[in-house]
């Protein structure tokens, strides 16, 4: 088994172990981002230089057993939204090319005091904005299970690095289910956690309410223990909760034994394919022979999650956005007469159709006339939909689930229906509306393409949601299932 | 365009709203940590990725402000609702980093208030709509006026500095009174220590909206909104200006525009900066980085204790306990240092009405010529208080006084003209002193014999005695040694 | 309440991608306006929700009164400041003319 296919608590014992060193470790997944880097596109930024030079600082700690941690010398990949001193950051768009923030987001300084190494920047969909990563500015991500289809989005760059062998682990972002959807459709595992859970402080914004970064990994051991670094309060986000973080590993193999798991019956969508159907169903009832108690639930508002999700978010994006203008970082066009005519041309052609298409309409649902119609009415929807969860959570402990209704799809298959697009999130969608947590999980194949699992707990109750996801793992042994990508490896 | 004069005596009704912008004197600014004192930094320099509204970059915020806004409330006679909130403010303009304006819409910290000055020694009371909080944006500079310029440069350092917005109600009935209510609203600000008052470089700015109807109509004419009058004097002519303006296009049978027009002061005009025919929509929304704040009747009485004597209150002890004016009670409470200075030289001795006739006469006259307030001049409350003693004991003439005061007013250090002003007039000749010595003599008999029978504290007493029938002027040494010769 | 969807028109379009300063081609407000008018009329369902006893929820939060208190900390070095910016003139970022 080569380096790159192992998991970061394997290759964190082999590291104390002195069996290998991170640069070795290092430059076995450099290699293979070389071998397949151009089949995935994957990366937008491949860090080298900054990755050995982490590994070398690693090699000192461990040799020195000076503060090692679990992430000590383990090469992460990094979503192309999250801000790094100094290395370009883009958030797959075009209008940040070449931007060099002049500081580190939160997650990534505490990735880096614990000595992980950083592989580079994930292609992603266009500040987060879709679920096939065809929206990148820059160019789309194949799946490493079937080139000619996409690996899901937004996060599409770091599930398929994971997926590949090109990264170890990787983090991702998740507004309406940009780190469980591409973690189903590349067999990977995707953890979306509580909204004030982990600091938002450098993740460059799409949603400002719904956003929240998450591990995405090889499985749920080194999910829970990827999350364990990243949560905490910070006291530069004025939203990331005080809640002291429980001990994500100490929980992990506690079972299902007694269990109350709810399936809402909303969750079985029209349209959902009958293999993926069929697949949840197994997947339900291997958790029953674990000791599980199964019951069907209804989250009523569910069908309403979708059309609030496509107004919260736009309007908060047509916001966010705002910023990109041309006049203190990233593109300005040329040749404009004046500024507002500047403005126009930088705003026309350094952004994608996709998150113009948004920035329209979150700008609409905030105009005069329409805010109460849309935006209101789409917040207090939002309220119904926390209480369905709310409700749902009195009679069981989590909620399961398919993360898609559909498996990986074909490449451009729906890039000119943006309606039929926006379909992939259903089921994702009302986790990050309803605040809770969700986790996906590997549950089988459809004609070899991977099918997932979404685990959904209360809010700040992620340690529910990794217990559940990790006996089913467990129990279900698709852990061991790879990718052609990193099974040609072998 | 006619005299003001002419057109005062009309039949429409002035009708003015004040907005007043007051940057809160804290530390950092109002979501990051930056120093707030970007008048000295080089450019750019107080910057961060939040004041820079760089991508992913998020606001937090700063306490004091909060309390700051909290404060003036209070002291404007406000309501503050036990809940609270921020919003976004959308547009687009380059002095914005974020393309949005955090600050507050719908639930503000403070509304329904209310100020109470004078005109011309008449009360008045304007309403207060609402006091809210927000951040600054920065600074645009450029060649001539900005119609013209082919490029601005653009300066963050005051980005995201914190700013009250202070909203009047449509109260105000002439220019007089607009310029009363801001002289108020300063001083009150200044008072409680959260605004230095400062119009000439911006920490305190002020916009009006005017309009005009015809007298006895209630509702509202056509407002337009008077933008950069840096000083009392400018607000003052803008509106007078203004009240002229659409007098006129009244009175043509013309109809007015809802715009926003910019005060000249060189030019002594407004000019029509932007007409709002295209309405702007701010599309405000909550901000979701910062958490809604719940502010408990504990916090708001905390803050409230705080608060020191108000301009009002100082007012009327300063009529009931030293019997000044109302006119001239207003006018040195309308600045905090100059009603400091003025009790001050009362402490030391000085006459109320003396030490407000010098404080408001010349004294006032050299410190406005050299826009300079009262704290910075040289001469001190005890300077004053001593030339004020020299007048009224008749040392020096008042017209000698006015000399002195601007000789003292004009030098660093006052003491070397005061000084100066009691010799010039000091008696030191033995044969003036001769009738001083023998009148004291004459008229102390007793003190007298207790000197010759060794007493040397009866000789301070005659000295004392020949000081007081020269009023002050016999040189004490020559006066002393005279008499110590003729007792003996 | 307005029926937007039904109704969204070239002019709304237009009116949107300026508020938003977005340049937009004349086919590209035609595009967008049937783009628009189908995502709106998808998302319908929003509008026939019964809210009217429901409160809005801006922040998912129970956090409440978070505030820093007022201590001043290091800036940016102005160069890290300006290093991104398309235009300059000394330290200072350079814009167009402002005119409107
Ligand atoms: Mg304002
Ligand atoms: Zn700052």
């Amino acid at each position: 088994m080569k380096l790159f296919q192992r998991t970061i608590r394997d290759l964190h014992q082999m590291l104390l172990d002195r069996e290998i060193s991170s640069v070795e470790l290092t430059e076995s997944v450099l290699g293979h981002i070389d071998a397949v880097g151009e089949k995935t596109k994957a990366y937008l930024l491949v860090t080298r230089e900054l990755a050995l030079r982490q590994a070398k600082d690693a090699d000192d700690r461990l040799r020195a057993k000076r503060d090692v941690k679990p992430l000590t010398g383990i090469p992460i990949a990094l979503k192309d939204v999250l801000c790094v001193k100094d290395v370009v950051s883009t958030a797959g768009s075009k209008i940040l090319r070449g931007f060099t923030p002049p500081y580190s987001a939160t997650v990534v300084d505490r990735l880096e005091s614990e000595g992980a190494v950083f592989l580079g920047k994930t292609n992603c969909d266009e500040f987060a904005m879709g679920s096939s990563n065809e929206n990148s500015g820059y160019w789309p991500v194949h799946n490493p299970w079937g080139l000619d289809r996409v690996p899901g989005g937004s996060s599409g760059g770091s599930a398929a690095a994971v997926a590949s062998g090109e990264a170890i682990a990787a983090l991702g972002s998740d507004t309406g289910g940009s780190i469980r959807q591409p973690a189903a459709l590349t067999g990977t595992v995707g953890m979306k956690p509580t909204y004030g859970r982990v600091s938002r402080y450098g993740l460059i914004a799409f949603a400002s309410s719904l956003d929240q970064i998450g591990p995405m990994t090889r499985d749920v051991g080194d999910a829970a223990l990827l999350l364990q670094s990243l949560a905490g309060h910070d006291a530069r986000d004025s939203t990331s909760s005080t809640r002291p973080v429980p001990d994500y590993l100490a929980t992990l193999r506690k079972g299902v034994k007694g269990m109350r798991l709810g399936v809402p019956k909303e969750y079985f969508v029209t349209g959902m394919e009958p293999a993926v159907e069929q697949a949840i169903n197994d997947a339900i009832r291997l958790l029953e022979q674990q000791g599980a108690r199964i019951e069907e639930v209804s989250l009523p508002h569910s069908d309403v999650a979708l059309p609030a999700y496509y107004i919260i978010a736009p309007a908060e994006a047509s916001s966010n956005l705002a910023r990109y203008d041309g006049v203190r970082y990233g593109y300005q066009a040329e040749g404009a007469k004046n500024l507002i005519e500047e403005y126009m041309l930088t705003r026309q052609q350094g952004f994608g159709a996709e998150v113009k298409r948004r920035i329209m309409l979150g700008t609409y649902a905030l105009s005069s006339g329409y805010y109460d119609a849309y935006y209101l009415q789409a917040q207090k929807v939002r309220t119904l939909i926390i209480e369905d969860f709310t409700r749902a959570f009195e009679k069981v402990d989590a909620l399961l689930g398919a993360t898609s209704p559909t498996v990986a799809f074909r490449l451009g298959a729906k890039t000119q229906d943006p309606v039929a697009m926006y379909l992939n999130d259903i089921i994702t969608i009302p986790a990050n509306l309803g605040n809770v947590c969700g986790i996906s999980v590997p549950c089988g194949l459809a004609d070899g393409l991977p099918i997932g699992l979404q685990v959904i707990a209360p809010g700040f109750r992620e340690e529910i949601a990794l217990q559940v996801a990790y006996a089913f793992e467990a129990a279900a042994d698709f852990r061991k299932l790879q990718s052609p990508l990193m099974r040609a490896a072998a | 365009m006619r005299a003001f004069e002419a057109v005062t005596a009309t039949r429409y009704e002035v009708v003015v709203g004040l907005e007043v912008h007051a940057q809160v004197l804290t530390q950092s600014k109002m979501f990051c940590g930056c120093s707030t004192d970007y008048l000295v930094a080089p450019a750019n320099a107080n910057t961060c990725p939040v004041c820079l509204g760089l991508p992913g970059s998020l606001p937090v915020i700063n306490r004091r402000a909060v309390e700051a806004t909290i404060r003036t409330a209070l002291a404007l006679n406000c309501e503050i609702p036990a809940f609270s909130k921020f919003d976004r403010k959308n547009y687009f303009y380059p002095d914005l980093p974020k393309g949005y304006q955090i600050s507050q819409y719908d639930l503000p910290f403070s509304r329904h208030g209310h100020l109470d000055f004078d005109v011309n020694g008449e009360g008045r009371r304007c309403g207060i709509t609402r006091v809210h909080l927000e951040e600054d944006t920065g600074k645009l500079q450029h060649e001539g006026a900005i119609e013209q310029a082919q490029s601005s440069l653009v300066n963050f350092n005051r980005a995201g500095v914190p700013l009250m917005e202070i909203v009047s109600e449509p109260d105000l009935r002439s220019a007089d009174e607009a310029r009363e209510y801001v002289m108020r609203l300063r001083a009150i600000l200044q008072y409680i220590g959260v605004n230095n008052g400062d119009m000439e470089s911006g920490q305190l700015r002020c916009d009006a909206n005017v309009s005009l109807r015809p007298v006895g109509r209630t509702e509202f004419g056509t407002k337009v909104e008077v933008k950069n009058m840096n000083s009392f004097r400018a607000i003052h002519r803008a509106i007078e200006y203004e009240i002229v303006r659409q007098t006129e296009v009244l009175d043509a049978g013309g109809r007015l525009v809802q715009e926003t027009r910019g005060w000249n002061d060189a030019r002594g005009l407004t000019v029509s900066q932007r007409t709002k025919e295209f309405a702007e929509d701010y599309r405000y929304f909550p901000e979701p980085d910062l958490p809604p704040l719940e502010v408990s009747r504990e916090w708001v009485a905390e803050i409230g204790s705080t608060l020191p004597e108000l301009p009002a209150a100082r007012r009327e002890r300063l009529m009931a306990n030293f019997g000044l004016s109302p006119y001239d009670a207003s006018v040195l409470t309308s600045s905090k240092p100059m009603a400091e200075y003025f009790e001050e030289m009362v402490r030391l001795g000085a006459p109320a009405k003396a030490a407000a006739n010098w404080i408001l006469g010349d004294f006032s006259r050299f410190l406005n010529a050299d826009h300079k307030e009262i704290q910075d001049a040289s001469v001190k409350p005890a300077h004053l208080q001593q030339l004020i003693a020299l007048i009224d004991s008749g040392v020096i003439s008042g017209k000698m006084a006015k000399q002195t005061f601007e000789a003292m007013y004009r030098a660093p250090d006052p003491g070397p003209a005061l000084t100066a002003a009691k010799g010039s007039s000091q008696i030191s000749g033995d044969a003036e002193l001769a009738g001083i010595v023998d009148q004291v003599i004459a008229e102390n008999e007793k003190s007298v014999t207790d000197f010759k029978a060794g007493k040397e504290q009866a000789l301070k007493f005659l000295i004392g005695q020949g000081m007081k029938l020269s009023k002050g002027r016999a040189n004490p040494q020559r006066l002393e040694a005279l008499l110590r010769e003729k007792i003996s | 309440m307005p029926e937007p969807e039904s109704e969204l028109s070239s002019r709304e379009v237009e009116h949107v991608a300026r508020l938003a300063r977005l340049g937009i081609s004349q086919d590209e407000v035609v595009r967008y306006r049937d783009q628009l008018r189908h995502i709106l009329t998808a998302i319908n369902a929003l509008k026939r929700t019964d809210t009217s006893t429901v409160p809005a929820t801006a922040h998912p939060l129970e956090e409440r009164n978070v505030m820093r208190e007022d201590r001043s900390e290091p800036c940016l070095p102005a160069e890290a400041a300006l290093k991104n910016a398309p235009s300059r003139e000394d330290s200072y970022f350079k814009v167009k003319a402002i005119q409107e």
